[in-house]
């Protein structure tokens, strides 16, 4: 499979530094809370509100194991969902007792959502019509804010940190660096509109909706996009990488991401989806306990 | 040593004496309510072939419950309705692939999800545990009836016909698929995968993961509680919902499930009263549960049960 062509915007750069710069001058204020309902023997979890750009308030969930540290950190980036989840839904948690981990919901989710409350589906397309006001401009800066604080938390082994997400966290880890590692499953912001006209589901369904009804705006949102599209990013990922692919054959299947991942300077898997969250699940675990130098991953019993 | 699924796993869950008779009082409450049924049309994710409501409903405790309502444009007659019940932390999505399909469908929020949370909003971590040590407070008291309550809604618009509604969902969707197809008998077909809230406290050994590991958190802070929780949670097991079952169903599990232990997905379909009945088990899914194989094989469960289609089988 060809990808279709795409550019880089000439002030691509220049984007990103302004928002960076904007994100250097915004305080983070972290205020970090401990939630003792969720302490168990082996980790602390506390709440994290953090600022970013806007200013925006945002808020995480930080688990720290028990003993001395330092640890190595896993990140989850700011997600397309509503709920904001201490560790993924279905992961062990006895993770929590290897690494730190820190999940941070974006503007709009849950726990973030105050003034801003995103709808799903909806989140993809707030003010896609305008590269300087795309909502994802704020969550690529708060995916960002994110991976800072967590690499700056005194139990991190600031050497092994993995940014596990969507296409932000491969976005975030090419802007900001800190992440040894990455997990990225690309669902938003690869070949957009080319992808959107080949499907109807969402989340890209929003992108066909939206034009559907504004069509007269479509060199806007090819614009705005443009400036999120993951292959500007990938020559900046130093962090070595694991790309989630879709099936074979599918729109983001493995087919699709050869080019994205040959372009990547830290080096990448391309991992093709076996329809099963238990296979793909694990083979995600066992990458990253392979690169973090552990015999083997933490998982649910199920799993073993 | 791989993990062994015990297909023959006793559950802990037991019913009690007095189940009926709570539940014939809660739904006693809701009926006394005006159902006040509002469908707004949402241009924005409607197109050619179908049209999208943003609709609402009033539930129990005068909560109103958002849903999205898809039904397709050519139509002839009454159609056959689905109802579509979500996740415990997905949202409620439109339920096109349905009225492609020639079906009325209602994708309803119940309370504490996007659009319902305004009056009830206990957050996630937190909805599995808000109220538990008390059964007329546990938010899965609303939260079923709000599924339930859907039925209603589609009782109401003049294009369903009555006697064709069916029930699907995954995960808490397949719980909530139990207890509507149990609670409703204007459900003739319903399709549970991997069910949630099925065997509570058999989950919360059989796997520390969430969201039942919120459960665990809250024994570990309240262990004095445990007997209550217990109490509680026997009220809104679905285990003690399917001996009501009387439609056709299926029921399909991953035997690599990491979030619902397999093992209640067994317990729950030796105790389904319906003569109608089937499992798939899926080797090598977790979560999942061969969904990408067996959405295939609900569309055509519907299409014969709900639809009235001719069955190939």
């Amino acid at each position: 499979m060809t990808n279709a062509a795409f550019s880089t915007p000439d002030d691509f750069e220049h984007y990103w530094t302004a928002v960076a710069e904007e994100l250097a001058s915004t305080p983070a204020s972290p205020e970090v809370e401990a939630i003792p309902m969720r302490e168990t023997d082996f980790a602390t979890l506390y709440g994290v509100r953090l600022s970013s750009i806007g200013p925006y308030r945002l808020y995480g969930y930080l688990s720290i194991p028990k003993g001395t540290g330092p640890f190595p950190a896993i990140y989850w980036a700011p997600k397309y969902q509503s709920v904001l989840e201490i560790i993924p839904q279905g992961t062990e948690n006895g993770t929590r007792s290897r690494f730190v981990t820190f999940s941070l919901a974006g503007r709009g989710q849950r726990n973030s959502d105050q003034p801003f409350a995103a709808m799903f589906p909806g989140l993809l397309t707030v003010d896609i019509d305008s590269k300087d006001s795309y909502v994802f401009r704020g969550i690529v800066a708060d995916a960002i804010r994110g991976l800072e604080f967590v690499s700056a938390v005194d139990e991190v082994d600031s050497s092994s940190i993995v940014a596990i997400g969507n296409d932000v966290a491969l976005q975030a880890v090419a802007l900001a660096g800190k992440a040894s590692h990455l997990v990225s499953t690309p669902a938003l912001f690869f070949d957009t509109l080319a992808l959107a006209g080949r499907t109807e589901s969402y989340p890209l369904e929003e992108v066909n909706d939206y034009l559907r009804l504004h069509s007269c705006r479509s060199e806007q949102v090819a614009e705005t996009l443009s400036y999120f599209d993951l292959r500007n990013f990938a020559p900046s990922v130093k962090a070595e990488t694991l790309l989630m692919a879709g099936p074979a054959g599918s729109a983001l299947g493995p087919e699709a991401l050869p080019e994205l991942a040959s372009s990547i300077p830290g080096g990448a898997d391309v991992y093709a989806s076996r329809q099963s969250s238990y296979k793909d699940g694990l083979h995600q675990e066992r990458w990253v306990a392979s690169k973090l130098g552990f015999d083997g991953p933490i998982v649910p019993a199920h799993w073993r | 040593m791989a993990y062994f699924v015990d297909p023959n796993y006793q559950t802990k869950a037991r019913k009690p004496d007095d189940f009926d008779e709570f539940w014939s009082d809660v739904v006693s409450q809701v009926e006394r309510l005006d159902l006040d049924p509002e469908a707004v049309p949402d241009p924005l994710r409607s197109s050619d072939e179908f049209e999208v409501f943003q609709t609402f409903h009033t539930s129990i405790d005068n909560v109103r419950v958002a849903s999205w309502y898809c039904v397709p444009r050519q139509r002839e007659g009454p159609l056959p309705a689905v109802l579509v019940v979500p996740g415990y932390q997905s949202d409620p999505g439109i339920p096109r692939e349905w009225a492609r399909r020639g079906y009325a469908a209602l994708s309803v929020a119940p309370r504490g999800k996007l659009r319902s949370n305004s009056q009830f909003n206990p957050g996630y971590p937190g909805l599995l545990t808000y109220g538990i040590t008390d059964r007329n407070i546990y938010s899965y008291r609303g939260f079923y009836v709000d599924a339930w309550r859907a039925v209603d809604f589609l009782l109401s618009r003049d294009e369903v016909d009555g006697m064709r509604i069916g029930v699907t969902g995954s995960s808490q969707g397949g719980g909530l698929t139990l207890c509507t197809a149990a609670m409703r008998k204007e459900i003739v077909a319903a399709a549970a995968g991997c069910p949630y809230l099925t065997g509570y406290m058999d989950s919360i050994e059989l796997t520390h993961t969430y969201p039942y590991e919120e459960i665990n958190d809250y024994l570990r802070l309240h262990p004095e509680s445990r007997e209550l929780v217990e109490e509680t949670l026997n009220y809104f097991d679905c285990i003690n919902f399917a001996d009501r079952i009387d439609c056709p169903i299926i029921v399909n599990i991953g035997l690599q499930d990491n979030v619902c232990p397999p093992e209640t997905g067994y317990a729950l379909y030796h105790c389904i009263s319906s003569e109608d009945k089937r499992l798939y088990a899926y080797d090598g899914q977790g979560h999942s549960a061969g969904r990408h194989e067996h959405d295939a094989i609900v569309a055509s469960f519907f299409d014969r049960h709900v639809k009235g289609e001719a069955s190939n089988d």
